[in-house]
C-alpha cells in the first residue's frame, strides 16, 4: 500500500486556531453592528429631534468602541497565532496576498483615530451632521477593514484568477529554508488586484451581510426583552428598525448573495460541494435537489464526498454544519424576523384577525430567544463551513482530471510542508491555556459593556473640572 | 527610482518611529504608576495618587495607537520581508508566543482592571496590581528585544547544508544559548530604563508647560517628581546604552562599523567587503550623544527653572534622541537583515567551505530575503508606483491627525478623584 500524504494538521492547533477565530470574528461583528446601529441612530435623530435616538446612537458607539478595542487587540493574537502556528502563511502573503492587508491598514488607521474622535465628541461638536459624517467615516474604517480581511479568506477558499501555487518540492525537489514546500506568485503584478475579483466580492458581502443580521438580531432581541415587560414605545420605535432589517437582509442573504456564493463553490471546489451537500457516494450520481438548486433541473449528476482520497476530504461535520446550521437556522431566523416585521409594520391590518393577534404574541416571545440563537448558529454554522469546507487546503482550485475522474483539487496543504511551523512544540496544556484566553476575552467585552451601562447615569451627573 | 530595499526600509523605519515612542511611553507609565500611587499612600498625600489616576487615563490611549502600529509592523514585515519574518517567526515562535500573551492576554486586562479599581479597592493591593500590570508591559520588550538582538548576532542558530532547501541550506535553533546573546541584555535594560526616563521628562515637560498657567501644587509635585525621574533613569539609562554599544562592537561587525565610522579592529581586512555597512550612522551617534548631553543641562536647569521654553524644547529633544536612537539601531544592520556573527565563520568555512559561508551571508541579507521575485507589492509598486506615494500622503495626514490625538489626549478636561469620591 502506497504512503498516503498528510496534508491536514494537528486537532488541537485547528481547534485552538477555529475557536481564535470564531472569537474575533464575533467581537468585529459586534463592532460593525453596534457603529452601524450607532450612526443609524444618529442619522434618526437630526431627522426627528428625538432623545431618545440621540441617547442610542451615543450609546451604541460607546459600545461599539468597546467591542473595537477589544477585538483589536485580539486580532493582534490572531495575527501572532499566524506567525507561531501556521508561521508559513507569512510566506505566502508576502508572495501573493498582502494587497489586502496592505489596504486594510489605512481602514485601521482610519479606525483608531476617527473612532475615539467620534465618541468623544458628543456634545462638543455643534454641528451635529458633521458629527454624524465623523461618524460615517469611523464605520467606513471598519467595514473597509473587513472588506479586505474577507477578500483574504475569499481567497483561501477560492483561488483568485492568476494566482499560481507552486509546489518546490514536486517540480524541483527543493524547499524554501527547510520551512515550506510551496511558493505562490502572481502571473503579472498587476494580477494583485485580483484579490477583490467578482467571486471575493460575494464572499465578501456574503460576510458582511451575516455579520450585521447577527448583531442586530442580538440587539433587537434585547430590545424585545424589554419591550415585552415594559411596552415602552421608544423600544417598538427601535424594533422596527432592527427587525425588519433583519428579515430583509436575511433574504437578501439566501435568495441571492447565499445562491450566487453556491455557484462559487460549485464552480471553484466540487469537493466542497459534496461535503457540504452531504452527498456521500463515490463516483457520479445524480442529486436532484443539488441538481434542481444549482441547474434548474432535476437530472444533473455530481462527484461523491468519496470520490477524491481519503487525505484530501474535508470533514464530513461540515454537511451538518451546512445544511443544519446554516441553511435551516437561516430559514428559520427569515421566519421569525418576517413575520414580527409583518407584525409591527402593518399593525392596523393584522389587528383585525385573532389568530394573528396569537401569532404575534407567540412570535414576539420566542424571538427574544429564538432570533439571537437562530443568527448565531447559522452565522457559526456559516463560517464552519467556509473554513472547514475547504480544509486540508488554502487558495483551492479545481482543474478538469485529464484521466477523466473527479475534478483535480490543488492548493496549498494546511499541514507540514505547507503551512505549518515546522519547528513547533504545542503541548495540550498550552492548547488549553490559549482556548481559555481566546473564551475570556470576548466575556471581558461583554463585561465591560455592561459596566459601562450600569455606570451611565452617574457618569453624566459628574462635574468636569481642569486641574 | 526608488529600489525595492529603499521602499521595504522606509516604511518598516516610518512604523517603528511611530511605535517605539508610544510603547516607551506606555512601559514608562507602566512603572511608574504604581510607583506614584505607592509614595502617595505611604506619605498619606493624596497628589500622587491624583498623579497615577490621572496619567491612566493617557497610558489606554497611548497602548491602544502603540498597539495599532505594532501591528502595521507586522504587517510591512510580513508584505515586505515575507522570508525573514518568517524565518523569525518559525525559529523564535515561542518569543513571539510569550509577548503576545503578555502584551494582550495578560497586560490589557491589568490595565483596564487598574484603571477601573482606582479608589474602589484596598490601596495597596491596587498597587499590587499595578506592579503586576508593569511587570506584563515589561515581558513584551523583554521578549522583542531578543529579536532585535538576534538581528544584531543571531546567537543560537544553527546552519546545516541543504541540497533541498531553494538557498541551500536550513537553520535550527538551540535554546539555551539564544538567551545568553551578549547584546540581548544591555539593549533591553537599556530600553527599560530610557522609557522611564524619556516618559518622566514628557510627564515633566507637561506639567512644566502647564505650570506656568496653573500654579497648583498638583502641577508642581510632578514637575518635581519627573525631573528626579528623568535624571536618575536618563544617567542609567546611559550607562546601559554605552554596555550595549560596547557589546555591539565586540559581536556585530556591520553594526559597529555602521556606527562607528569604522571596522572593528578585530574584523580581519578580508571580511571588510563581507561586513561592510550600507550606510555610516556616526553622524546620527554624534547627535544623539550630544542630545542626551542637552538634556542633561536642560533636566539639571529644571530643578532650578520652571520654563515653558525649556519644557518645550525637553519634549522635542527627547523624542528626536529617543527616534534617532532607534532607527540608527534599526539601520546599522544594512545590508544585513541578520548580520552573519564572525564567531561562525571559521566552523561554516571548515565545515562547508568559502563558498557555501558567502552563499549563508548573501542570504541573511535585506535584499536577498525581500525576495522580489516573490514579493507582490513590490511588484506591483514598482508597475503602479502611485500606490506608493499615495500612501505616503495618507500615511503624512495620518501622522499628523495621530499628533492631533495625541495632543488632545493629553490637554482633555480631568475629573479628579476627591471630586469623584465626593460624587460616589
Amino acid at each position: 500500500m502506497m504512503d498516503q500524504p498528510i496534508l491536514g494538521a494537528p486537532t488541537d492547533i485547528r481547534v485552538v486556531s477555529a475557536v481564535g477565530i470564531l472569537a474575533h470574528l464575533s467581537l468585529a461583528s459586534s463592532f460593525l453592528g453596534t457603529i452601524l446601529l450607532a450612526i443609524v441612530a444618529e442619522f434618526l435623530y437630526i431627522r426627528k429631534h428625538n432623545q431618545f435616538w440621540y441617547n442610542t446612537a451615543r450609546t451604541f458607539s460607546v459600545i461599539s468602541t468597546i467591542f473595537f478595542g477589544v477585538g483589536a487587540a485580539f486580532g493582534t493574537l490572531v495575527e501572532f497565532g499566524l506567525v507561531t502556528l501556521w508561521s508559513n502563511f507569512i510566506s505566502l502573503i508576502g508572495e501573493a496576498i498582502v494587497l489586502p492587508f496592505y489596504l486594510e491598514l489605512f481602514a485601521f488607521l482610519i479606525e483608531v483615530i476617527i473612532l475615539p474622535l467620534y465618541v468623544f465628541t458628543w456634545n462638543k461638536i455643534k454641528n451635529q451632521v458633521l458629527h454624524w459624517i465623523i461618524g460615517i467615516v469611523a464605520a467606513f474604517g471598519g467595514y473597509y477593514s473587513a472588506y479586505n480581511i474577507l477578500a483574504v479568506m475569499a481567497s483561501l477558499s477560492m483561488r483568485p484568477p492568476g494566482l499560481e501555487v507552486i509546489n518546490l518540492y514536486q517540480a524541483t525537489g527543493q524547499n524554501v529554508v527547510g520551512l515550506t514546500d510551496y511558493v505562490i506568485k502572481w502571473a503579472s503584478p498587476i494580477d494583485a488586484w485580483n484579490m477583490f475579483w467578482w467571486g471575493a466580492n460575494v464572499f465578501i458581502f456574503h460576510g458582511i451581510l451575516a455579520v450585521v443580521i447577527l448583531t442586530w438580531s442580538i440587539i433587537a432581541a434585547i430590545y424585545l426583552y424589554l419591550y415585552i415587560h415594559d411596552r415602552k414605545p421608544e423600544r417598538l420605535m427601535i424594533l422596527k428598525i432592527l427587525v425588519p432589517t433583519v428579515a430583509v437582509l436575511t433574504a437578501i442573504q439566501g435568495f441571492v448573495i447565499g445562491h450566487l456564493q453556491g455557484e462559487l463553490v460549485l464552480q471553484d471546489d466540487p469537493l466542497k460541494l459534496a461535503a457540504l451537500e452531504g452527498m456521500f457516494w463515490s463516483g457520479l450520481k445524480i442529486d436532484p435537489l443539488t441538481s434542481f438548486f444549482a441547474y434548474g433541473t432535476f437530472n444533473h449528476a455530481f462527484w461523491g464526498y468519496f470520490s477524491w482520497p481519503t487525505y484530501e476530504r474535508p470533514p464530513a461535520f461540515v454537511s451538518v454544519f451546512y445544511w443544519v446550521f446554516m441553511v435551516i437556522f437561516g430559514i428559520l431566523l427569515g421566519i421569525w424576523s418576517g413575520a414580527l416585521s409583518l407584525w409591527y409594520l402593518f399593525p392596523g391590518f393584522f389587528d383585525r384577525f385573532s389568530w394573528a393577534k396569537t401569532l404575534a404574541s407567540f412570535f414576539e416571545r420566542s424571538s427574544v430567544y429564538l432570533m439571537p440563537f437562530f443568527a448565531a448558529f447559522a452565522s457559526i454554522g456559516g463560517a464552519v463551513s467556509a473554513e472547514s469546507g475547504r480544509y486540508p487546503f488554502i487558495l483551492v482550485q479545481a482543474d478538469p482530471n485529464p484521466s477523466g475522474g473527479p475534478p483535480v483539487i490543488t492548493g496549498v496543504p494546511v499541514g507540514p510542508g505547507g503551512l505549518l511551523n515546522p519547528t513547533l512544540y504545542f503541548p495540550v496544556w498550552l492548547a488549553v491555556l490559549v482556548l481559555i484566553v481566546e473564551i475570556a476575552m470576548p466575556s471581558l467585552a461583554v463585561y465591560m459593556v455592561y459596566l459601562y451601562l450600569r455606570g451611565m447615569p452617574r457618569r453624566e451627573e459628574a462635574k468636569v473640572v481642569e486641574y | 527610482m526608488v529600489s525595492a530595499t529603499d521602499i521595504a526600509v522606509g516604511l518598516i523605519a516610518w512604523a517603528f518611529s511611530v511605535h517605539l515612542p508610544l510603547v516607551y511611553t506606555v512601559l514608562g507609565l507602566g512603572w511608574l504608576l504604581p510607583t506614584l500611587e505607592l509614595i502617595g499612600y505611604r506619605r498619606n498625600n493624596q497628589v500622587y495618587v491624583d498623579l497615577a489616576h490621572n496619567m491612566a487615563n493617557y497610558l489606554i490611549t497611548v497602548y491602544a495607537i502603540g498597539g495599532l502600529f505594532g501591528t502595521i509592523i507586522t504587517v510591512f514585515l510580513a508584505g515586505l520581508l515575507p522570508i525573514f519574518t518568517n524565518i523569525a517567526g518559525a525559529l523564535l515562535w515561542p518569543v513571539w508566543g510569550v509577548a503576545i500573551a503578555f502584551g494582550v492576554a495578560i497586560a490589557l486586562p491589568f490595565i483596564g482592571f487598574y484603571y477601573r479599581s482606582f479608589g474602589r479597592i484596598d490601596p495597596m493591593k491596587h498597587v499590587v496590581i499595578g506592579y503586576g500590570m508593569a511587570v506584563a508591559l515589561t515581558v513584551i520588550p523583554a521578549m522583542f528585544r531578543l529579536v532585535f538582538a538576534f538581528i544584531n548576532y543571531p546567537a543560537g542558530v544553527e546552519v546545516f547544508k541543504d541540497e533541498t532547501s531553494l538557498v541551500g541550506f536550513t537553520l535550527g535553533i538551540n535554546w539555551s544559548q539564544v538567551f545568553l546573546n551578549p547584546t540581548y541584555a544591555p539593549l533591553f535594560l537599556a530600553t527599560l530604563f530610557g522609557a522611564i526616563a524619556m516618559t518622566g521628562i514628557l510627564i515633566n515637560s507637561i506639567f512644566g508647560w502647564r505650570y506656568a498657567i496653573d500654579k497648583s501644587e498638583y502641577r508642581l509635585m510632578g514637575y518635581r517628581i519627573s525631573n528626579w525621574i528623568s535624571l536618575v533613569f536618563g544617567v542609567v539609562y546611559a550607562l546601559f546604552a554605552g554596555l550595549y554599544l560596547y557589546e555591539v562592537y565586540l559581536y556585530s561587525p556591520t553594526v559597529a562599523w555602521s556606527i562607528l565610522s569604522k571596522p572593528p579592529a578585530y574584523l580581519p581586512s578580508s571580511l571588510y567587503s563581507v561586513y561592510e555597512p550600507t550606510m555610516i550612522l556616526t553622524g546620527v551617534f554624534y547627535m544623539d550623544v550630544a542630545l542626551g548631553i542637552i538634556l542633561l543641562i536642560l533636566i539639571v536647569l529644571s530643578f532650578r527653572f520652571i520654563n515653558r521654553s525649556i519644557s518645550a524644547l525637553k519634549l522635542i529633544l527627547v523624542l528626536l534622541l529617543m527616534t534617532s536612537a532607534e532607527v540608527m539601531n534599526g539601520l546599522a544592520h544594512l545590508p544585513y537583515a541578520i548580520v552573519p556573527p564572525l564567531s561562525a565563520v571559521p566552523k561554516l568555512v571548515s565545515n562547508y567551505g568559502l563558498q557555501f559561508t558567502l552563499q549563508v551571508a548573501n542570504t541573511l541579507k535585506v535584499s536577498t530575503l525581500l525576495t522580489p521575485e516573490l514579493n507582490a507589492l513590490v511588484q506591483l509598486v514598482s508597475v503602479q508606483p502611485g500606490l506608493l506615494y499615495g500612501s505616503l500622503v495618507i500615511f503624512a495626514i495620518f501622522n499628523a491627525l495621530l499628533l492631533y490625538v495625541i495632543y488632545a489626549a493629553l490637554s482633555w478636561k480631568w475629573t479628579p478623584q476627591i471630586l469623584r469620591v465626593e460624587k460616589q
